[in-house]
């Protein structure tokens, strides 16, 4: 049987130990579905409802399935709005954006106690979503597309920010202790030195922002931001599904256009 | 003597684009329905706010506000739990090399359409089926995660190294021993962080689908909005955003012990 003369058993290894901690992690996993779908301590995951309004989601389902293309001209305004705020949102947060990443990264900042400062206002302000800003928002300054774009502009600092000052630290050191050593102040190497490398991240970034500004914007007049939404928020009080498929295409068409453009400019950059 | 510089390098489609940004911003700017006056009061004014949002949040309110927090993260595991459970044999059919070319494009298609909607729209289409339950916000980050879980899936399996899948094949491994001893070795961990991941934008949004109504956090900070019970509208932000950023850390340590390893002692 063997080859090299050797007799007796095959020698397995021994099974390495621990094997149990994957079984563990599933138990944890469906533990915690149980409990959060179960009817008194979560979601109450039931299906028989639906089954039961079956019909009714059937003939919306139809609805939706036939757009009312003569809807189509009153969507026009709303959807200029949409992308009036995204543009508006997208260059107002990028020129906020770009002081404070230099602000934010360490290589460009050796102040550790403003960076600390400004890193933690941006992980807070990042972890409330935009449509959650808005709605507060709204309350403030009143319905339009005002409050809309400050809460975009509030989530593309959060975003920008922190996605540029990683791609700074992420840099070389070298050109920039080499600018410090020739006198430069921090401000001037970070001007000279730090800002043309900054460049391609930078506006990759912005462009990123404004694939999801131009999705965002679509939602935020739910809450009376301006917008599309203000239309959905319309035909879904009268439950006018043709026009809410209408306005979905306009959706789709939109942000698939967008994303593609957007994507071909970042790869060209990068 | 003078520095002789190298001139500029210049690029006509550098200029054109630069152009045409300039008058998309202008004209964005120029034709928008703001007032653009407001926007001098409107530091004064948000400082006040922002004054009786946090000068003193009530407190009194923080045992509802962190039950419609669990609610909402409970929201948002079921919505990963089922958009998991769909979009895994799902990715596998779309990945170059396991489903038929058809199945593969259809598939594609049908995540990016997904990714195109926000959750938020996809619940109100399901709402008329499904009615304002948590479930449906549940069911909304689940098709919406499909969309994301699937495309993330199909890359990770296609950049699933080749040796191992040939190996099986080799040994005389049907498609499904393939899947299991080829590829998911390899492509666990990534799947396990993109999951949790996953789970981590679900909390985000399932606050943001209270808004529509179906329970949750969300609904809970548009009703005290409404009122302009601004010291409440304070404390459910800071519930908000503790939540949010210990979640976050929480899966943030585990996705890295998930893909660097244990730490080595």
């Amino acid at each position: 049987m063997t080859a090299d003369g050797t007799s007796g058993p095959l020698r397995i290894p021994r099974r390495p130990r621990g094997r149990w901690k994957p079984w563990l992690a599933l138990a944890v996993v469906a533990a915690i579905t149980a409990v959060t779908a179960s009817p008194q301590w979560g979601v109450a995951v039931a299906f028989d409802a639906i089954a039961r309004n079956w019909q009714n989601g059937a003939l919306k389902i139809v609805q939706l399935l036939q757009p009312d293309w003569a809807f189509w001209p009153r969507t026009v305004a709303p959807l200029l709005e949409t992308l009036q705020m995204a543009v508006i949102a997208t260059v107002v947060g990028a020129l906020l954006s770009l002081p404070l990443s230099l602000w934010a990264a360490k290589l460009t900042n050796p102040h550790a106690v403003g960076r600390g400062i400004l890193r933690t206002v941006l992980n807070a302000v990042r972890s409330v979503p935009d449509l959650l800003y808005a709605s507060v928002l709204v309350a403030m300054v009143g319905v339009g597309a005002l409050p809309g774009i400050i809460a975009l502009v509030l989530f593309n600092v959060g975003i920008i920010v922190k996605l540029v000052s990683e791609a700074i630290e992420s840099n070389d050191a070298g050109p920039l202790e080499a600018g410090r050593a020739a006198g430069g102040s921090q401000l001037q190497v970070n001007r000279a030195i730090a800002l043309p490398d900054v460049w391609p991240s930078f506006i990759n970034q912005t462009l990123y922002v404004f694939e999801l500004n131009v999705r965002a914007s679509t939602v935020l007049g739910l809450v009376g931001a301006g917008g599309l939404g203000l239309l959905i928020d319309a035909v879904r009080t009268y439950y006018r599904y043709d026009q809410l498929s209408l306005i979905i295409l306009e959706i789709l068409v939109i942000v698939v256009v967008i994303d593609l453009v957007s994507s071909a400019i970042r790869k060209r950059l990068v | 003597m003078s520095v002789i510089a190298p001139p500029k390098p210049r690029s006509r489609i550098l200029l054109v684009s630069a152009l045409i940004v300039t008058a998309v911003v202008v004209a964005s700017f120029w034709s928008v329905d703001v007032t653009w006056s407001r926007l001098i009061d409107l530091p004064a004014d948000i400082a006040r706010y922002l004054w009786l949002m946090f000068s003193a949040p009530t407190w009194e309110k923080l045992p509802e506000a962190l039950a419609q927090t669990w609610r909402s993260v409970a929201m948002a595991w079921i919505g990963t739990v089922l958009g998991i459970v769909v979009a895994t044999p799902l990715s596998f059919l779309a990945a170059r090399g396991f489903g038929p070319a058809p199945v593969r494009w259809a598939l594609r298609g049908l995540f990016s359409v997904i990714r195109a909607v926000p959750e938020i729209i996809i619940a109100i289409i399901i709402l008329s089926v499904t009615g304002l339950t948590p479930l449906t916000g549940a069911l909304a980050l689940a098709i919406n995660g499909v969309g994301t879980l699937g495309k993330w899936g199909y890359e990770s399996i296609e950049g699933v190294p080749r040796g191992p899948i040939e190996a099986v094949r080799a040994s005389g491994g049907s498609t499904s021993q393939v899947l299991r001893w080829g590829v998911w070795p390899s492509a666990t961990p990534e799947f396990l962080s993109f999951w949790l991941y996953r789970f981590e934008i679900n909390v985000r949004s399932s606050a943001v689908l209270g808004l529509i109504g179906v329970g949750g956090i969300g609904d809970m900070l548009t009703s005290y909005t409404q009122y302009r019970e601004w010291s409440t509208v304070g404390m459910l932000l800071i519930v908000v955003v503790v939540v949010t950023m210990s979640i976050d850390a929480v899966s943030a340590a585990i996705r890295r012990r998930i893909t660097e390893g244990a730490r080595t002692r």
